[in-house]
């Protein structure tokens, strides 16, 4: 009734990773731009939108990413609105690494000196090339090393989206270790796969870092 | 992410959705609707052997994938497949994304308030195994053990209801976490059907497991959502005359080496 393991479940295995690997660009691409939105409006000067960035965060960072897959997956099934599983666990995942990216990056802004904003304003800049020309550059170097570690939590964390029935590369090792019966050399070829899509994304911030940081 | 949260989030969906009429508006008629789209959507759980499961060549098996050829053969439309874990059945019922759960759907009083069922085809027999050096006889006996379970299943359902004080359950969720877990030593007793015990023991040839007892034998019937009685009424009627010409006591015996239960023969003659 099982089988050893075979190139058929190797190429199962492969198959998962390919959508775990697009639900982490996903997440990474969206997360990145909203991210930005969140942070630039945590730090606004009209206190409406800092406010509502703020409440953005605190309720996304406040609720488990499953609730998140939950609502976008099943909730809004209820109103009529149904998504695909792959839309529903992108969205749920770009909304969740938004917040955190967001809040990541207000940091990596504040990190900046008030005195270069002082610097710039002194200089006549407006408020946005203050922003674009003078603190961005210095807060992204800042920003390196704790976006990357988000970003690696996020590849981990696209297994989640097994919940709504997608079968990324998590639940592709259950069902192969299902037909196997072989949790051992099972898992560790999903554990390896895990590491190869996450080491490059540390290499890069490594490599990033040392462009950045002037010596 | 901790398991409690995971529970309370399937709680939670579970008892919204049971808004009554929601999702039910949109769809009027479930067997017409599969005869004009001209297939059927049926949920199914592909990593639960050898109920479902995957063959040597990653192709689907088990009896529920034989069950589910045999039933869109007679319904004449072609069979789109949904994958599900035994955890998100009824959500995915309820939301609309199949027409039908075929994937060893216990018929429990519990379901039949948000869901509706078919006569039952086949039945699981739910029971504990565990070491055989231990005298377990019953639920008194699993004090200061720790048993496996598969989260959301009926076994999980008996076990909590029998459970006694000093006992812990360990659950797991899917049945191939579970498996993997009792196989690799972590947990000496299982609550499951029959058929696992065997294969997790493929596995555990230096300490297997033997059924101490059995807790319950589960009829289990197609899922449908409630107030579709044409649907109802066919599946009703595709049940008997395949139990009366034989074909899923054939299937049932193909891989679990035995017929099927009396009480199930019994709900189709009457």
């Amino acid at each position: 009734m099982t089988g050893e393991f075979n190139l058929f479940h190797a190429g199962y295995l492969l198959q998962g990773a390919v959508w775990t690997l697009l639900l982490a660009v996903i997440a990474i691409l969206g997360g990145g731009v909203l991210g930005l939105v969140v942070a630039i409006g945590r730090v606004a000067r009209p206190w409406p939108v800092r406010l509502l960035a703020g409440a953005y965060v605190q309720v996304i960072q406040g609720t488990p990413l499953l609730i998140l897959m939950f609502i976008a997956f099943f909730g809004l099934s209820i109103l009529g609105i149904t998504l695909p599983a792959l839309v529903a666990a992108g969205v749920a995942l770009v909304l969740y690494s938004a917040a955190f990216l967001g809040e990541i990056w207000r940091g990596c802004f504040q990190a900046v000196p008030q005195a270069q904003h002082e610097a710039g304003a002194a200089l006549g800049l407006r408020p946005f090339s203050i922003l674009r020309l003078i603190v961005l550059p210095q807060a992204v170097r800042i920003a390196v090393p704790p976006t990357v570690g988000f970003l690696v939590q996020v590849v981990k964390n696209t297994s989640i989206a097994s919940i709504v029935g997608f079968t990324e590369l998590a639940r592709a090792g259950q069902i192969v270790n299902n037909a196997t019966f072989q949790p051992f050399l099972c898992f560790t070829i999903v554990a390896g796969i895990y590491f190869l899509l996450c080491y490059p994304l540390s290499c890069w911030a490594r490599a990033l870092e040392r462009r950045l940081v002037p010596a | 992410m901790t398991h409690p949260t995971r529970r309370a989030a399937l709680l939670t969906a579970g008892a919204l959705l049971g808004a009554p009429g929601l999702v039910r508006a949109q769809a009027p008629d479930a067997l017409a609707r599969v005869r004009r789209d001209g297939r059927i959507r049926i949920a199914m759980d592909l990593g639960a052997p050898p109920f479902g499961m995957m063959d040597n060549r990653m192709q689907p098996t088990g009896s529920e994938v034989d069950t589910a050829n045999l039933l869109v053969a007679d319904l004449g439309v072609p069979l789109e497949r949904v994958a599900v874990t035994s955890a998100n059945r009824v959500p995915f019922l309820l939301t609309d994304r199949c027409d039908v759960v075929v994937s060893v759907f216990g018929i429990t009083e519990e379901r039949r308030r948000v869901i509706d069922f078919s006569i039952p085809y086949a039945a699981v027999a739910s029971v504990v195994a565990g070491l055989p050096a231990d005298t377990v006889r019953g639920f008194a006996d699993l004090a200061g053990k720790r048993i496996a379970v598969t989260r959301g299943t009926t076994n999980d359902q008996e076990l909590t209801r029998g459970i006694p004080r000093g006992a812990e359950i360990v659950r797991f969720e899917d049945d191939a976490t579970s498996i993997t877990a009792v196989a690799s030593g972590q947990v000496d007793y299982f609550a499951t059907a029959p058929a696992l015990i065997e294969q997790v023991n493929q596995r555990r040839t230096n300490r297997p497991l033997e059924v101490k007892f059995t807790m319950r034998n589960f009829p289990y019937g197609v899922g449908l959502r409630q107030g579709e009685p044409a649907l109802k009424a066919w599946l009703d009627g595709w049940v008997r005359t395949n139990v009366a010409n034989g074909k899923l006591e054939e299937i049932f015996r193909r891989y679990h080496g035995l017929g099927l239960p009396p009480e199930v023969l019994e709900a189709a003659r009457a």
